[in-house]
C-alpha cells in the first residue's frame, strides 16, 4: 500500500479504487465451508462416542478423578513440552510406536490367528515366505542377477506349491502348535530384522545381544503370560514382535540420550494416571461410565439381549474381507496403472484405445456401488460359483468397485514422478524395467499407498453391493474360510439401527459405529506408517 | 495347544475347523455354493454323536427376522458347531432369489407363500413346508397429543389408507367430529410384507394404497415420523409399539363388534382382527433330511410357545402348546418322508 495519503487519493481516482471487502467475505467464506463438514462430524462423533462408552452414567466425581489424574499431568506436559520440543518429540515417538504396535498387534492377531489359523499361515509361510527370505538374505550377500527372477518364480509358484502340498505342510505346523508356529515363522524373522535395525541405525548396542534378547525373552515371559487369562500364549507371541520389541528399542535409546530422558516422563504420566482412572474410582465408591464398547463387545456373537450382544462375527468377517481386497487390489491396480503410464501405446491407433481405456476407468469411478453389487452376484455368485455371500464373492466384487479409484491414484502418483528422473534413468543406460524398479516405483509408493488407504475405507464401510450378493445381516460365527459365508461391520450395525429398544438405538449401534471406525483408523495408521517409512528412504 | 485357557477354547476349536474348511476352499473346492453340498457333508459324519454341525441359511421377511435371530442365538448357545446365518431380504425377495433357487435352506415370510412363488419353487424341485411360528399384530399408531382417533373403524382407516385417498385430505373429511387438518401418512414400503397385509386386510385388495405417504421398511422412522406431528397417522408391527409403548398411541380398531386395543391377549385371543397374522417359516422339505436342519426347526417350534422369546424378547404373540405339537407332528412326518 502506498505511504502517503495523497498518493492514496490520485490512486482511487485514477483505478475506481480496490474494495477489501470483497476479499475478507471470501476468506471467511472459505474458512466457514472448511468448518462445516469437520464441526458436523465432530458433533456426531461426539454423540456416538457419549452412546458408546456410555459417559452419562459416570458421576462428577469419577470426572474430577480423570481431570486430577489424566488431564492435568497430561496438560502440564505439553506445556513443558513447548518449551522442550525435543521432550515432546520423545513422548510423540513413544506414544507413536505404543499405538501402533497396539493396533498392529491386533491386526496380525485376527489375521494369522483367527482367520488364517496357524496351520494354514505356516504352510504358506514355508511355501512362500522362507525361499523369499532366504533369496533376499542371499541376494544381500552375492550380486547374482538370477535372484530377482527367482523371486518372481516363488510369487507365482509358492501359492500353488502352498495350496498343492496344503495337507502335510499343515500338519507340520498342527506338530509344532500354535505358539511353535509363531515362534518360527514370527519371532525369528523379528530377531533378524531387529539385528539389523539396531546395527545400521543405532550406535550403542551390539545388533546380535538384541536378536538373542528377542529370542529368549518371549520364552522367559511364558510363566508370567500363563497367568493371565485373556493373553494365550500365542497372542503373546504375537504382540511381542509388534509391540515390545519396536518399543523396547526406541524407549531404550530415548532412555540412553541425556536429552531425550525427560521425555518419557510424558507417556510414563499418561499410563498411570489410566492405571489410576481404572483402580481409585472403584476404591472410593464412585461411578464410573457404563461403556458399551468394551472387551465383551469385540469378542461376542450378536444378541437380542443388548447387554450380550456382540460385533466379533462382523469384525472378522470384515477384516477377513479387506485384507482380501487390499491385496487384490494392490496387485491388479498398480499393475495395471503401470501398464497405462509406462508401457501404453500413446499416439496412433493403438493410443486412441488407451486414451478411451484411460476415460472409462475414470467413469467406472463413479458408478454407482450398487452396480457393482449386480455385477458380482452374476460374475462371482453365479457364474464362477464362489457363492452367495461368501468371503471371496464378497472380496471381489469390493475389488472391482475400488479398482477404478486405486489405478486413478496409482497413475496420479507415477505421473507425478518428473520426467527428467525417467530421462536420466534411460540416458545412464537403465531399461525400462529398472527404472520402474529403481526410479519411478520407490517415489510413487507413497502416493500409491495414499490412495489405496482410502479406497479401502470406502470399501470396509460398503453396504449395499454386501446386500445384493446375499451377504447375511446376521451370523453368529466368523467366516469358516474363504467360501463360507460371511457378515460384515456395516450390515449388522445397520441391522441393529432398526431395532426397536433404547439400549440398542443407543448403546449397540453406537459401540458398533465406533469398532468401525477403530478398525478404519488401524488402517490408515499402518498405512501411514508405511508411507512415511517410504518418504524418508533416501533412493 | 496346550496353552489353551477355558475363555478361548472355544474360539479356539473354532480355528481349526477354519483352518481345514479355509483349505478345503483354498483347494479349489469352488463348487461349494456355501450351503448344502460342501459344508452339510460334515454333519453325515457326525450323525451318531450328539454334537451337531453344519450350516443353515435362513433368508426372508423383515418381520420373522427378529424371532429367527433369538432362536437362531438360543440353537447355538447348545450347539456351537452350527453356522446359523441369518439375511433380512423381505418375504418375496427371499423367496425369488434365495429359497426357490436352492440358495437358502429356510424362508421366513410374513404371509402365506404365493401360488407363484409355490410354482417357482416346484420348477426348481424345492418343496416348501409351512411353518406358523407366532403372532404378528399389526398397530396403526397416532400422535400421543391426537385424542380424536384412537378408536377407528375399518371403513375409516381405509378412507384413509385406501388409492383414493387425495393428497389433501383431512381428518374432517374421514369424520366430520375430527378436526380439519392435513392427515400425514408414515406406512410400510411396497417392498414389505406388512405393506402387502395391510392393504389385503384393510383394503380387501393386496397393493391398494394410497401413494400419498412416506415409505419405509424402518418401523422406527414410522415412530419419528408420527412423533413429529399430532395429525400424522402411521402404522407397524407390533414388536415396536410392545417394547416403546409411550412413544405413541395404538389406535384401536373397530371391525364390527366394538374397538379391541391391540396387545398380546388379545391378539393371540383372535379378538383384534382383522390386523392380527400369522407368521411363517418355510423350511426346504429336501434339507430337513440333514439333522442340524432338523433340529433346528424343531427346536424353532418349541420356541413359538415361549413367552420369554416370543412376547417379551421378540414382541410378536406365542403360539399356544397345541397349536406348536401340531406344527411339530407335521415336521416330523415331512422328516420322515424325507428319510
Amino acid at each position: 500500500m502506498a505511504t502517503g495519503t495523497e498518493r492514496q487519493g490520485t490512486d482511487r481516482a485514477a483505478f475506481g479504487g480496490v474494495s477489501r471487502l470483497r476479499g475478507v467475505v471470501f476468506r471467511y467464506v472459505t474458512f466457514a465451508a472448511s468448518l462445516f463438514g469437520i464441526l458436523s462430524l465432530a458433533v456426531l462423533l461426539g454423540y456416538v462416542f457419549w452412546d458408546a462408552f456410555g459417559l452419562e452414567t459416570a458421576a462428577p466425581a469419577w470426572y474430577a478423578t480423570m481431570v486430577v489424574t489424566v488431564v492435568l499431568p497430561v496438560a502440564g506436559f505439553l506445556l513443558y513440552a513447548r518449551r522442550n520440543p525435543l521432550a515432546g518429540r520423545t513422548a510423540l515417538e513413544l506414544a507413536a510406536t505404543a499405538t501402533g504396535g497396539v493396533l498392529s498387534g491386533f491386526a496380525l492377531v485376527v489375521v494369522l490367528e483367527v482367520i488364517a489359523g496357524p496351520g494354514l499361515w505356516f504352510a504358506y509361510f514355508l511355501a512362500m515366505g522362507v525361499p523369499l527370505g532366504a533369496l533376499y538374505l542371499y541376494g544381500r550377500r552375492v550380486e547374482a542377477s538370477w535372484t530377482g527372477l527367482a523371486v518372481l518364480g516363488v510369487l507365482v509358484a509358492g501359492p500353488v506349491v502352498g495350496t498343492a502340498l496344503l495337507g502335510p505342510l499343515s500338519r507340520i505346523g498342527g506338530f509344532l502348535g500354535g505358539p511353535g508356529v509363531y515362534y518360527l515363522s514370527v519371532i525369528a524373522p523379528t530377531a533378524l530384522v531387529a539385528r539389523h535395525v539396531v546395527d545400521e541405525y543405532l550406535d550403542g548396542p551390539n545388533g546380535n545381544y538384541v536378536a538373542l534378547a528377542t529370542l529368549v525373552a518371549p520364552i522367559l515371559a511364558a510363566p508370567a503370560i500363563d497367568t493371565v487369562a485373556v493373553l494365550s500364549r500365542s497372542v503373546w507371541l504375537l504382540f511381542f514382535p509388534t509391540l515390545v520389541v519396536p518399543f523396547s528399542i526406541v524407549a531404550g535409546r530415548n532412555l540412553a540420550t541425556p536429552g531425550r530422558r525427560v521425555g518419557v516422563a510424558g507417556p510414563l504420566a499418561f499410563a498411570l494416571g489410566v492405571g489410576l482412572l481404572a483402580v481409585v474410582p472403584d476404591l472410593l465408591g464412585v461411578a464410573g461410565p457404563s461403556p458399551w464398547f468394551d472387551w465383551q463387545y469385540v469378542t461376542s456373537a450378536p444378541s437380542q439381549t443388548a447387554e450380550q450382544a456382540g460385533l466379533y462375527p462382523a469384525i472378522i468377517g470384515s477384516i477377513f474381507m479387506i485384507v482380501l481386497v487390499a491385496l487384490l487390489t494392490l496387485v491388479l491396480g498398480v499393475g495395471a496403472a503401470l501398464y497405462l503410464e509406462e508401457y501404453a501405446p500413446s499416439s496412433g491407433p493403438a493410443g486412441a484405445v488407451t486414451q478411451f481405456i484411460r476415460i472409462n476407468i475414470s467413469n467406472l469411478a463413479g458408478v454407482p456401488s450398487v452396480v457393482y453389487g449386480i455385477l458380482g452376484l452374476a460374475v462371482f455368485a453365479n457364474t464362477l460359483q464362489f457363492g452367495f455371500g461368501t468371503v471371496a464373492t464378497a472380496a471381489f466384487t469390493l475389488s472391482l468397485l475400488i479398482l477404478p479409484i486405486v489405478i486413478i491414484s496409482a497413475r496420479e502418483a507415477i505421473r507425478s514422478v518428473p520426467d527428467s528422473l525417467r530421462e536420466a534413468s534411460y540416458g545412464m543406460g537403465a531399461t525400462r524395467w529398472q527404472t520402474i524398479k529403481n526410479v519411478i516405483m520407490p517415489r510413487a509408493i507413497p502416493g500409491i499407498l495414499t490412495g489405496t488407504i482410502l479406497a479401502l475405507g470406502r470399501a470396509i464401510g460398503e453396504t449395499a453391493p454386501l446386500i445384493m450378493i446375499g451377504v447375511a445381516t446376521t451370523k453368529f460365527s466368523p467366516p469358516s474360510g474363504l467360501f463360507g459365508k460371511m457378515t460384515a461391520m456395516p450390515m449388522q450395525v445397520f441391522t441393529w439401527s432398526s431395532y426397536p429398544s433404547e439400549a440398542f438405538q443407543h448403546g449397540v449401534v453406537a459401540a458398533g459405529v465406533v469398532t468401525l471406525l477403530v478398525v478404519l483408523l488401524t488402517m490408515n495408521s499402518v498405512a501411514i506408517l508405511l508411507r512415511n517409512e517410504f518418504e524418508r528412504g533416501d533412493y | 495347544m496346550t496353552d489353551d485357557k477355558t475363555k478361548t477354547a472355544s474360539r479356539r476349536s473354532f480355528l481349526t475347523t477354519a483352518g481345514a474348511v479355509g483349505a478345503a476352499g483354498l483347494a479349489g473346492c469352488t463348487e461349494e455354493s456355501g450351503n448344502s453340498n460342501g459344508e452339510s457333508g460334515g454333519s453325515e459324519g457326525t450323525d451318531t454323536s450328539t454334537e451337531l454341525s453344519g450350516a443353515i441359511n435362513i433368508t426372508g421377511s423383515s418381520t420373522v427376522f427378529p424371532l429367527a435371530t433369538a432362536v437362531a442365538e438360543q440353537f447355538r448357545a447348545d450347539n456351537p458347531e452350527v453356522e446359523i446365518s441369518v439375511q433380512s431380504t423381505g418375504s418375496g425377495g427371499g423367496f425369488e432369489n434365495f429359497f426357490c433357487p436352492g440358495e437358502s435352506d429356510i424362508n421366513n415370510a410374513s404371509r402365506p407363500i404365493k401360488d407363484g412363488e409355490q410354482e417357482n419353487c416346484t420348477d426348481n424341485d424345492v418343496v416348501p413346508h409351512e411353518v406358523v411360528v407366532a403372532t404378528d399384530a399389526l398397530t396403526v399408531v397416532i400422535n400421543n397429543e391426537n385424542d380424536w382417533a384412537t378408536e377407528m373403524t375399518v371403513e375409516e382407516l381405509e378412507q384413509v389408507w385406501g388409492p383414493d385417498a387425495s393428497a389433501d385430505q383431512t381428518w374432517a373429511d374421514v369424520n366430520d367430529q375430527w378436526p380439519d387438518e392435513e392427515i400425514e401418512r408414515f406406512g410400510a414400503a411396497e417392498t414389505s410384507g406388512t405393506f402387502d397385509y395391510f392393504t389385503e386386510t384393510i383394503m380387501g385388495e393386496e397393493g391398494a394404497h394410497t401413494q400419498d405417504y412416506e415409505p419405509t421398511e424402518t418401523d422406527r422412522t414410522i415412530v419419528q415420523g408420527v412423533q413429529g406431528s399430532p395429525y400424522a397417522i402411521g402404522y407397524f408391527g407390533f414388536a415396536y409399539f410392545f417394547q416403546n409403548p409411550d412413544q405413541v398411541t395404538a389406535v384401536a380398531i373397530d371391525d364390527g363388534d366394538g374397538a379391541v386395543k391391540p396387545s398380546l391377549e388379545t391378539a393371540s385371543s383372535g379378538e383384534y382382527t382383522p390386523l392380527s397374522r400369522p407368521l411363517f417359516t418355510y423350511p426346504n422339505e429336501a434339507r430337513l433330511s440333514e439333522e442340524h436342519i432338523a433340529e433346528f426347526m424343531r427346536y424353532f417350534i418349541e420356541q413359538s410357545t415361549n413367552e420369554k422369546v416370543v412376547a417379551e424378547q421378540v414382541g410378536y404373540v406365542p403360539r399356544s402348546d397345541e397349536q406348536a405339537q401340531q406344527e411339530l407332528d407335521d415336521l416330523n412326518a415331512a422328516i420322515e418322508e424325507m428319510g
